[in-house]
């Protein structure tokens, strides 16, 4: 009775599970064997795939003029937007727990543009950027500065359409605000009594105690953001001088634009070791700034 | 005492001043979206419109065709929230109450399927539908979110359901209620408030999803509103009176979606902050 009961257990386990080990096996392992043996093909969709070896890493490193653009874009455009973004979220989040006045309604205006869809964002940012009508400039022409082509230099480009993702982070701010609250009144208390000023209060109770928060999302929003797709595709198109070539929206170009999906397969695969690199170094540098609770 | 009510009124403006900031773009798109193209490229820039132009509605309904892109939408959303919902508590349920084999391989795996860059795997996916022949469509849109609906959404969904005490499955079984039942009438109801979150975060990602639209569909009378704004935004760019009033139809549903349901996304996004 009881093994067969264990059985039973066995059985409906995996049957409820079923659907997750499908997805498993179809959306994860079975792609990433694919993009491998894609990668070492010439594949234009039309006629079969043909065996090449590594023949499409040695173009991308050596022969692809984009490659290189497509890295460092793709890398500037995370660092600036984790680092504008984490602190922008939390300056915010520090101002919205003092006392003041409205602040849940305040927090929905912070966290709206999260969830509008980015397409009817970046069409009226772009417009606010524009060179010569854009209303950006005019702020800057008020306060006696000149116009800048924000979308036209290969300077300014990466940093206007960051400034326009980490405006769309507001959940960042939630996030943050909530763990804020969560820091108990006791810890601050204890730093008032021993005669700390807010600065202690900040750097010897709130950033540690936050820390795990601050690092979990610093990482997510990293992977999120190296994966910059819509502002590239709905604003930029890539350029100036595909200075906004990011990484997806240079896979996107050359396998569903150019059919090239072998080479595109390439792209990806190293673009998967360049997320997993970055994700790693964060991660393991986190020890040193790290604290965890009960240590 | 009164030098700190100035600094909260001193606080509380500057935090309004960054807030009006913020909404300015909701702001700057809805007032271009009544005002002539001539208003809209005036420099220095207007306010508000000198005339109300509501006639910019109906001339980008004209090409931009909002109750047949919402429609689409919807029938890609809807399901993809129902598949979500369902295949990541059957899972979460397994994880959170079965004992069984391999069940800390299992969950370390769903787990670390979280991590996986999505868009690397784009082409060989694609690839997959081509050969079946359903690459043109929604069912390459759909199918995925019946297929656990995320690492994330089970794991969420597990951490809460390992809250509720065994207690009640146990008397629930000896009612002689079954693992079905006791998932769908006893453990559910009580985490309600995560699976709304988890319902609407889904629906607000399906709805606002770009790449997937861009790689499946082709055809315009298919097409879902993000894909339509970008496709009317390419091949009418001068246009900005009918853009900006198409941007403005584009956004409204899932700003009214937000307030409506504010509570809960507030509590999802803190969850998926904080709790993981």
């Amino acid at each position: 009775m009881k093994t067969s009961g264990r059985r039973n257990d066995t059985l409906a386990a995996y049957l409820f599970l079923a659907p997750a080990i499908l997805g498993l096996i179809f959306y994860t392992f079975l792609p990433i064997f694919g993009v491998v043996g894609m990668s070492l093909t010439e594949w234009s969709g039309l006629q079969p795939p043909t065996f090449i070896g590594l023949q499409n890493f040695k173009e991308i490193f050596t022969d692809d003029m984009f490659f290189p653009y497509s890295v460092t874009s793709t890398l500037y455009f995370a660092l600036f937007t984790v680092i504008v973004g984490t602190l922008y979220a939390f300056v915010m989040a520090m101002l919205l727990n003092q006392k003041i006045k409205g602040r849940g309604m305040l927090r929905s205006v912070f966290f709206l543009p999260y969830i509008v869809p980015s397409i009817g964002a970046a069409i009226v940012w772009a417009w606010m950027y524009e060179g010569n009508f854009g209303v950006i400039n005019y702020g800057l022409n008020l306060i006696g500065l000149d116009k800048v082509k924000w979308l036209g230099e290969e300077l300014t480009a990466t940093p206007a359409l960051g400034v326009m993702t980490v405006w769309s982070f507001g959940n960042f701010i939630v996030i943050y605000l909530a763990g804020l609250q969560g820091i108990p009144r006791a810890y601050l208390e204890a730093v008032e009594i021993d005669g700390g000023n807010a600065w202690h209060k900040f750097r010897n109770v709130t950033l540690p105690l936050l820390s795990p928060v601050i690092l979990f999302n610093v990482l997510m929003s990293i992977i999120v953001n190296l994966q910059v797709f819509v502002p590239a595709y709905s604003i930029t198109r890539g350029g100036p001088n595909s200075s906004t070539l990011y990484m997806v929206y240079y896979v996107f170009r050359t396998g569903f634009q150019l059919n090239r999906f072998g080479y595109a397969s390439a792209v990806s695969l190293i673009f998967f070791a360049f997320i997993a690199v970055v994700t790693a170094a964060i991660y393991s540098t986190s020890r040193k700034w790290m604290f965890f609770e009960g240590e | 005492m009164k030098s700190q009510n100035r600094t909260s009124a001193l606080l509380t403006g500057l935090v309004v001043l960054i807030g009006l900031a913020c909404i300015f773009p909701f702001f700057w798109m809805l007032r271009s979206s009544f005002m002539s193209n001539i208003e809209i490229y005036q420099y220095p820039p207007l306010l508000f419109p000198k005339t109300w132009k509501f006639e910019n509605y109906p001339i980008a309904l004209t090409i931009f065709p909002f109750g047949r892109y919402f429609l689409n939408t919807l029938t890609i959303t809807l399901p993809s929230v129902f598949g979500v919902l369902l295949t990541s508590t059957m899972a979460a349920y397994a994880l959170a109450r079965i004992d069984f084999p391999f069940k800390k391989v299992v969950f370390a795996l769903v787990i670390g399927s979280m991590l996986m860059p999505g868009t690397v795997t784009i082409i060989p996916i694609f690839k997959g539908w081509t050969a079946l022949h359903l690459s043109n469509g929604y069912i390459p849109l759909i199918v995925p979110a019946f297929l656990g609906g995320g690492g994330f959404n089970i794991f969420l969904c597990r951490q809460f359901l390992m809250t509720i005490p065994k207690d009640l499955d146990e008397a629930a079984y000896i009612d002689g209620a079954g693992k079905i039942r006791i998932l769908s009438q006893i453990l559910l109801p009580l985490i309600q408030p995560v699976l709304i979150s988890i319902a609407l975060f889904t629906f607000i990602i399906y709805w606002n999803d770009v790449l997937g639209p861009l790689i499946y569909i082709s055809r315009n009378e298919q097409n879902t509103i993000s894909q339509g704004l970008a496709n009317f935004r390419a091949g009418y760019g001068t246009d900005y009176r009918a853009i900006m009033a198409a941007s403005v139809m584009s956004v409204a549903p899932a700003v009214v979606l937000y307030f409506i349901g504010q509570k809960y996304f507030i509590e999802g996004i803190v969850l998926s902050g904080l709790k993981a």
